[in-house]
């Protein structure tokens, strides 16, 4: 029986694996598409609208005569980069307030959880979605929005796992014997709580650029000429008859970041 | 009974956080918003051509415009108290309205999608956890792991394309027969459902592993009347708690979907709000999703009490 | 069927290696038969291969004949059908063998229903009988998690015999359960036998066995070291490992009260403590010297554990207060853990976990290689990780992490509950030395009273809450 769970439990490295190749070729798209790639994502040429593939555009051209292949590669970096840095924001500030809530227990726990419980009280969309329209087609209420939206997840995570962590006999054991704050955090909480932070960081980061091509696609987050993947699909879709290969490619793009990122993160932490 | 009513009450706070959230969130939006809000009211109104200073001025008046920040607060919460959510600027409707004709069609469609999830899911789940690494399950892995990472709209679009214009089988647009329902609901439920069947799954594994599990069997139950009398309700619990936890989805979904498919409802209408600045209609449509979300929150909290009798204490 | 069980030349292996070489038994009914043996001694796979549950990794070879029915032992197909209806099997640790999501009557009625075939109604009301005859009347309608260890332990039987099985096999009955529990297991054991039936049991506890009576067997290493009946085998045993086992048990242990008490390291006075609003003892007086063992007794829930953690300082108590001698540093005052795998940082290996503490206190590492040296903790063993190492020579490296602070009080709580009898008795030995030599004072918390006799010169004895 005890065997059957372990087998269960150890998780699955061939996905894990394709995972990550996944991931890794699209961030590699991301930082080397745009020095490989030459040309402007937003330059149109209108004597070749919805040209098929040539040598010139790989993978053609959209319905302003914009190399789809440049836009792609664009995109990429905009995904890729805006879903990395909203992990970061989000990261830090939840775990810093998730150790310093277990941490301090009391009033501090208190006040911090009330502000968690506040931001989830609302689908972090529709709290991005209410940033936004501060000022849609800005990067920055997006960034902003998301990272408010998702800090909360690492805040609850951390909290309730260096809780339990903290209440352990081996951090009571190493505090009566007179270790520091500093230790316990080092060889006790934080050495348990990587794998859990890692798999929180491919979800976060999936859910980042889900969230982008998804305001894109219904028109609030980033505005035309912006290289999105979302944008892309919905200039594209009224041409899909014309140019299916254009609005497929950043489909495929998305699909392929998040999928790699999912199977990287294994099981939902939640 | 402790449980329920503490469910509940927990409920009860996260609406009211609902609503002073996207109440002060709006009003600090109409605040921050460049131009003229009454000049926009009244060129809502009235049309850009023939809005006038004076119209402009009259507006500002009828809504209190020219009152201070604090004054107004006040005025922006009593009118919310009293179910006054305000005239959309754009069409001059009252948003109560508008909001209650659109709460059918998006609680039509959410329900239609949550019981793909709930039914569809969790069942394909099962018979794939009760033969771990057979052809099912591996198979039925595979497919569920790729929904998920498909994002809603391009699912929606997938579904659009293949099922209504390349098969031509049932229609990409419209809100009044049920085969109109049949995409929308598909798109915004797949993704769900692939994602209870994956946790259902776990869930099957761990049941048929669990000591109770194998008692049962050295007890004289036969394997299929152990799975029948003690597989479903544990696989339940960890299902519905992994619902609760994901209905943010949903919601979110429904902003996606009824965009995609033009239907009628509140995410549609939240996101021409948000477009055309239309604040009074983006309030109301966002605080409908936020309630429609803490309901949904209340029913799966109600419903994992009653599967886990651990929890009722 | 009768209710017998033979196993001829029981012979099982994994990857080359015996774990069980050439056991033969014979359950008669009425007769009860106690296999005795320590963790690794082979006594469950015996027990595995009477009911046709040895994991597929294992080669087996022998006969098991039940009732009329015999087959090969490593032919796991072959008893299937007679589980519940010939053959029952008591689990380990039977609250978590119970649907936590089922209340208890429907989970007992189970057995009537799907083994014997009655109806839903016919089965229930069986059940209810079962239930009444084991004095749980009033807890049909509860739910395995509302149940005590004990009770849970009753249904469990109740459960286990609802599909008429007349041979009841019992693994370590008494794991995870209060000793003074241990003569309810039996009688509720002693029930089923006389029901008509025959009964298999399986324990690492010679009490158990003694209360049993009938046949007892000891294993060691995969093999039948003695056999024969329990009053020869426990008190004129022939075999050398018998009379350690026999030793190992406390009541037999020597009269080792540490005379006499030192200064005083440690008072409380009026000591109050409470948990989930509950009062688990009050206007408690205690003075601990230097020196000086005191033993805590009680049922579990007692507080005990909550009496150590207070005079440690690491709960705050509802009452009273605690005074430590002034000058001294807080780390002078150590505990031992129940389960010391818990107290160790899961990924470091043992080395770095001890040289870390070391510098701490700034022991040198030769010091502390001596200590573990007299500890007979061999040092290879310190490039594990804490999971890696047996409970016994886990316990006495946490002894010797102790140790670096230079402790006068030691809060031992339940060190030595969860190890086999022979490790017990030579962890408690290792610790009695260390507290003689060094004057450290040790509160000893346990259910067994008899230890708490042998070892400390005061008991305290905490009533349930």
């Amino acid at each position: 029986m005890r065997g059957l769970r372990r087998i269960a439990a150890r998780g699955h490295s061939p996905a894990r694996l394709m995972g990550g190749t996944l991931v890794g070729l699209v961030v590699l798209m991301a930082i080397l598409g745009p020095l490989l790639v030459e040309g402007s994502p937003t330059r149109q040429d209108l004597s070749a609208v919805l040209d098929p593939p040539s040598a010139d555009a790989l993978l053609g051209r959209d319905h302003l005569g914009r190399s789809v292949l440049v836009r792609l590669v664009h995109a990429a970096r905009l995904s890729v980069s805006l879903g990395a840095a909203t992990v970061v924001a989000a990261a830090v500030p939840g775990i810093l307030l998730g150790l310093l809530a277990a941490w301090a227990g009391g009033w501090t726990d208190r006040v911090l959880s009330g502000l968690g419980d506040a931001v989830l009280a609302l689908p972090g969309l529709l709290l991005v979605l209410l940033v936004v329209a501060l000022a849609p087609g800005a990067f920055w209420p997006l960034f902003l929005g998301l990272s408010l939206a998702m800090w909360v997840e690492w805040f609850r995570v951390t909290r309730a796992a260096s809780g339990a962590l903290l209440a352990s006999p081996a951090v009571e054991a190493a505090r009566l014997l007179g270790f520091g704050p500093w230790h316990v955090l080092r060889r006790h909480v934080l050495p348990e709580m990587a794998p859990l932070f890692g798999t929180l960081a491919a979800f976060g980061f999936a859910g980042a650029v889900l969230a982008v091509g998804a305001l894109g696609f219904i028109g609030i987050g980033l505005r035309p000429p912006t290289a999105e993947w979302g944008l892309m699909m919905v200039e594209l879709l009224p041409h899909y008859d014309e140019a299916p290969l254009a609005m497929l490619a950043p489909a495929l793009c998305l699909f392929a970041l998040v999928l790699g990122l999912q199977l990287l993160a294994g099981r939902d932490p939640r | 009974m402790g449980g329920v009513v503490r469910a509940l009450l927990r409920r009860a706070v996260q609406a009211v956080l609902v609503t002073v959230l996207v109440s002060g969130l709006c009003f600090t939006l109409v605040r921050l918003l460049p131009g003229d809000q009454a000049l926009r009211v009244a060129e809502g109104r009235y049309g850009y051509d023939r809005v006038t200073t004076a119209s402009a001025d009259a507006v500002r008046a009828e809504l209190g415009l020219d009152r201070p920040a604090a004054e107004q607060f006040m005025a922006w919460v009593a009118r919310l108290a009293q179910g006054d959510l305000g005239v959309s600027l754009v069409t001059g409707d009252r948003v109560v309205e508008e909001v209650a004709y659109q709460l059918g069609h998006t609680l039509l469609l959410s329900l239609a999608a949550l019981s793909l999830a709930l039914l569809a899911g969790p069942a394909l789940g099962l018979f794939a956890g009760l033969r771990p690494g057979g052809v099912l399950d591996q198979a039925g892995m595979v497919g569920a792991a790729a929904l998920r990472a498909l994002p809603v709209f391009a699912l929606g679009i997938g579904l659009m394309l293949l099922f209504g214009v390349t098969l031509g089988w049932l229609p990409v647009a419209g809100f009044h027969a049920t085969e109109n329902l049949v995409l929308p609901a598909l798109a915004l439920g797949l993704g769900l459902a692939a994602a209870s069947a994956r946790v259902a799954r776990d869930a099957t594994v761990a049941a048929t592993s669990a000591p109770f599990f194998g008692f049962a069997l050295l007890r004289g139950l036969t394997r299929a009347q152990a799975v029948r009398q003690h597989v479903p309700r544990n696989a339940a619990v960890p299902v519905l708690a992994y619902l609760g936890v994901n209905l943010a989805l949903l919601v979110e979904g429904v902003v996606v979907v009824e965009s995609l498919f033009g239907w009628p409802g509140i995410g549609h209408a939240l996101s021409h709000a948000i477009a055309a600045r239309d604040v009074p209609m983006l309030q109301g449509t966002a605080l409908s999703l936020g309630l429609i979300f803490v309901a949904l929150n209340a029913f799966t909290d109600l419903a994992i009490l009653a599967a886990d009798p651990r929890r009722r204490g | 069927m009768t209710p017998s069980l033979t196993i001829e030349d029981l012979r099982v292996s994994a990857g080359g290696v015996a774990l069980v070489r050439g056991v033969s038994i014979r359950v008669a009914p009425g007769v009860p038969l106690t296999i005795v043996g320590e963790t690794g001694s082979g006594k469950t796979l015996v027990a595995e291969a009477a009911m046709g549950t040895l994991a597929p990794e294992l080669v087996a070879s022998g006969r098991v004949v039940l009732g009329d029915a015999a087959s090969e032992a490593g032919d796991r197909a072959a008893r299937r059908h007679l589980w519940g209806r010939g053959i029952a099997m008591l689990p380990q640790e039977p609250w978590l063998a119970l649907d936590p999501t089922m209340r208890v009557l429907p989970q007992v009625a189970q057995g009537h229903r799907f083994v014997r075939g009655l109806s839903m109604a016919e089965a229930t009301a069986r059940a209810r009988e079962d239930l009444a005859a084991l004095g749980l009347s009033g807890a049909a309608t509860r739910f395995p998690h509302q149940l005590s260890g004990g009770m849970a332990q009753r249904v469990a039987v109740a459960a286990a015999r609802a599909g008429g099985a007349p041979l009841l096999l019992a693994d370590e009955p008494t794991k995870g359960l209060d000793s003074d529990l241990r003569s309810a297991v039996v009688a509720l054991l002693r029930g089923a036998l006389l029901a008509g039936g025959s009964l298999l049991c399986i324990t690492h506890d010679v009490a158990v066995a003694r209360a049993l009576g009938g046949e007892v067997m000891v294993m060691l290493d995969g093999e039948v070291v003695e056999h024969g009946p329990a009053e020869t085998v426990l008190t004129a045993p022939s075999h050398a490992y018998t009379r350690r086992l026999l030793a190992a048990e406390p009541e037999a242990w020597a009269n080792d009260a540490i005379p006499g008490a030192g200064e005083e390291l440690l008072s409380a006075t009026s000591l109050a403590a409470e948990r989930g609003g509950r009062r688990l003892f009050e206007a408690l007086d205690l003075a601990v010297g230097a020196g000086e063992w005191v033993a805590v007794t009680g049922p579990s829930g007692c507080g005990k554990t909550t009496l150590g953690n207070v005079l440690l300082g690491l709960l705050r108590p509802a009452a009273g207060q605690v005074r430590r001698r002034a000058g001294l540093a807080r780390t002078r005052y150590q505990k031992l853990y129940q389960d010391p795998v818990a107290t160790f940082a899961p990924r470091l290996d043992l080395r770095t976990a001890l040289a870390e503490a070391a510098a701490l206190h700034g022991v040198p590492w030769s010091q502390l290689a001596a200590m573990l040296a007299r500890l007979r903790v061999p040092d290879a063993l310190l490039d594990r990780r804490p999971d890696q190492v047996s409970g016994g020579e886990l316990q006495r490296i946490a002894i010797a992490r102790a140790l670096l602070a230079d402790p006068v009080f030691l809060f031992a709580d339940e060190p030595t509950s969860r190890l086999d009898p022979i490790t017990q008795q030579e962890t408690m030995a290792a610790l009695r030395e260390v507290s003689r030599e060094r004057g450290l004072a040790v509160l000893l918390v346990t259910h067994d009273q008899a230890m708490a006799r042998k070892v400390a010169g005061r008991q305290i004895a905490l009533r349930a809450a």
